[in-house]
């Protein structure tokens, strides 16, 4: 795997670095400026003040010896990362992760994700321990020490205190409530996904400005926030490239840096395109620096270290509030419930496999943005048709463990198009920053159901079975929804995915 | 070419060749997005007009003679004179049209 995609990033990049002189308005209002009064910037090393001032882009990652080679790139040393929301399946799978690399980890979370699954009467189908058991067994079993601390990150102070305290180099932001259809139940619920996800994430930032500036901030966004433009359009990477003209009245201006169109599709995904806006301003304003992440789907169960102790295990949820797909399918394959796609599940969408996600956010946390730089990143590793997920899905759970499955078509409980063009652009994160997928969905599918299918795993799925199928209707109507079609997929035909496959509705939770 | 404080006199004003010079900063999405366009022409017009980089916010005291209000901002350079400049994302034929312009008729408008 590629490890030189951030060697010739220099001190401008890195975290440590400390810009000296005072402080200016750019005159065009642009930004905020900072400068030595002799016509050069210069800069104060952090972890190496004896180093006194120099030129911050005299010095690459691959020359300073504070950045060691490691599996990803060039790692700095020790380096401290702060996860919130680290009890979730993203943030405790990646704070492992981190931790086995030897970056210093730091978590946050009120564990309100474990609440908003209890609400719907349902539960993490793979048992997880409480947090004090899991920061124990992560010491046990793989020697990381986490240093967590319960709080709600919209408790500013506390916010504050903490980052003051762990003096992060890298934050990385999932304490969001991540689910489309919870933001759809009723007022109450809208209202309360967009207040904690955008006014805690403007809280973080204005914490990050007075008390981290040069810390990166990787700020988890969602593909949703891009919607499914029907003329076909390609899906940017969150930016228009400098070739896109707009072309008006015989005149022509080069869109190149302008934000692109954003379409969510639920109020939680609008409360994710306020946060690109706000995370976009504040960059611009106080000189803040960070990746705007449009994450895809993510499935999967399985990193080397959450496997390596029961305690260690982090959630899988299958429930129609934050199940997502594949791992929905899986669940649903275990306890014989048909694989229910909506409408004729044509959606198409991005995904990712969990340890794939984790490679990726590694090398967004060691390739730090240049200063006030706002990027954002489409990070998927193939686009898929839901329809054909489901097939996949059904064929390996048919084949290699011998399970009848169904798939069955629901009225589509969203307002979203079941059929539509999908041309997804994503190539910083393999080009400019050496990601190479390691996992291929049917490995990690058929991961899935080996663990799934183990009786103490598959009582839980069937303790929940009423709230898999989808009640939450973006129309507001309480019914249950009307069955299509249900069919059985042809067995033992040979699994055919390329780049091509099958996604499903919003695959977001 | 990256361009600084220590080279910007020999490889701007003292070239021969016309320079087209890319103000730019990290914190400007433009900047970042016109940076291959940029780097492409510099390839394809290698030997008849040289194209180099100039960050406003580690040269600032260049970034100032010149009044860079905007960017990014092409300043076009013949003679070590600013002959013209655009300011803001162009795309690459924009650009190529704004270089014909200049060097066609040997000296550009001065357009602002």
């Amino acid at each position: 795997m590629s490890k030189d995609h951030n060697a010739q990033k220099t001190c401008w990049n890195c975290p440590a670095l400390e810009l000296r002189g005072h402080v200016d308005f750019r005159a065009c209002g642009q930004s905020m400026r900072k400068f030595m009064t002799e016509g050069q910037a210069m800069a104060e090393c952090k972890r190496r003040p004896e180093l006194g001032l120099f030129d911050p882009a005299s010095l690459t990652f691959e020359e300073c010896p504070e950045w060691e080679e490691g599996p990803y790139g060039y790692q700095l040393r020790d380096m401290r990362v702060l996860i919130l929301g680290i009890d979730g399946y993203l943030g405790w799978t990646l704070a492992l992760w981190l931790g086995s690399l030897g970056f210093r980890v730091a978590g946050v979370d009120n564990f309100n994700r474990r609440r908003w699954v209890a609400e719907e009467g349902s539960h993490s189908v793979v048992p997880i321990a409480p947090m004090e058991e899991r920061l124990r067994a992560a010491k046990e079993v793989l020697g990381i020490e986490i240093s967590f601390r319960e709080f709600d990150i919209l408790d500013n102070e506390k916010l504050r205190q903490f980052i003051q305290e762990f003096q992060p180099e890298a934050i990385v932001h999932y304490a969001e409530c991540p689910s489309a259809p919870y933001s759809m139940v009723d007022f109450q619920h809208a209202a309360y996904v967009q207040h904690n996800n955008v006014i805690g994430t403007l809280g973080l930032l204005f914490a990050m400005r007075d008390l981290a500036p040069e810390a990166s901030l990787i700020k988890l966004g969602t593909m949703g926030e891009y919607g499914t433009p029907l003329t076909g359009r390609p899906i940017f990477e969150g930016i228009f490239p400098a070739d896109a003209v707009l072309q008006w009245d015989g005149r022509e201006w080069s869109l190149g840096g302008e934000l692109t169109p954003r379409d969510p599709v639920s109020f939680y995904h609008v409360s994710k395109v306020q946060d690109t806006f706000n995370v976009y301003e504040s960059c611009k304003y106080w000189w803040l620096r960070s990746y705007d992440v449009m994450q895809g789907v993510i499935y999967g169960v399985h990193t080397e270290q959450v496997a390596a102790d029961p305690r260690l295990r982090t959630r899988f949820d299958v429930d129609e509030w934050f199940g997502t797909v594949i791992n929905r399918f899986v669940a649903q394959a275990v306890v014989g419930i048909p694989l229910t796609i909506y409408g004729s599940g044509g959606q198409t969408r991005g995904f990712l496999a969990l340890r794939d996600a984790m490679q990726c956010m590694t090398r967004l946390i060691l390739s730090p943005p240049e200063p006030g730089q706002y990027d954002v990143v489409n990070q998927i590793s193939g686009v898929y048709r839901v329809r054909e997920l489901a097939e996949t899905v059904a064929r390996i759970a048919a084949d290699e463990f011998g399970l009848e499955v169904e798939i069955q078509r629901l009225e589509n409980p969203r307002v979203e198009a079941d059929e539509h063009p999908y041309e997804v652009v994503y190539e910083k994160l393999p080009q400019q920053l050496g990601f190479e997928p390691q996992v291929t969905l049917e490995e990690e599918v058929y991961q899935m159901l080996k663990l799934l299918i183990q009786p103490s795993i598959r009582s839980r799925i069937e303790a929940i079975r009423q709230v898999i199928l989808p009640k939450t209707r973006w129309s507001g109507l309480h019914k249950e929804m009307d069955v299509i079609e249900r069919y059985k997929v042809r067995p033992r035909r040979v699994v055919g995915l390329g780049a091509e496959g099958g996604g499903e509705d919003d695959p977001e939770r | 070419m990256i361009l600084n404080a220590d080279n910007f006199e020999k490889e701007v004003l003292k070239s021969s060749l016309p320079v087209l010079v890319d103000f730019w900063a990290s914190w400007c999405p433009p900047c970042k997005m016109v940076e291959p366009v940029v780097a492409e022409l510099e390839r394809e017009l290698a030997g008849r007009v040289k194209v180099g980089k100039l960050n406003v916010d580690q040269n600032p005291g260049i970034a100032g003679r010149y009044h860079i209000q905007g960017v990014p901002a092409f300043v076009l350079f013949v003679g070590g004179k600013e002959v013209a400049r655009r300011v803001g994302a162009q795309s690459k034929t924009q650009l190529r049209r704004f270089l014909e312009e200049c060097l066609g008729s040997s000296r550009g408008s001065g357009e602002r």
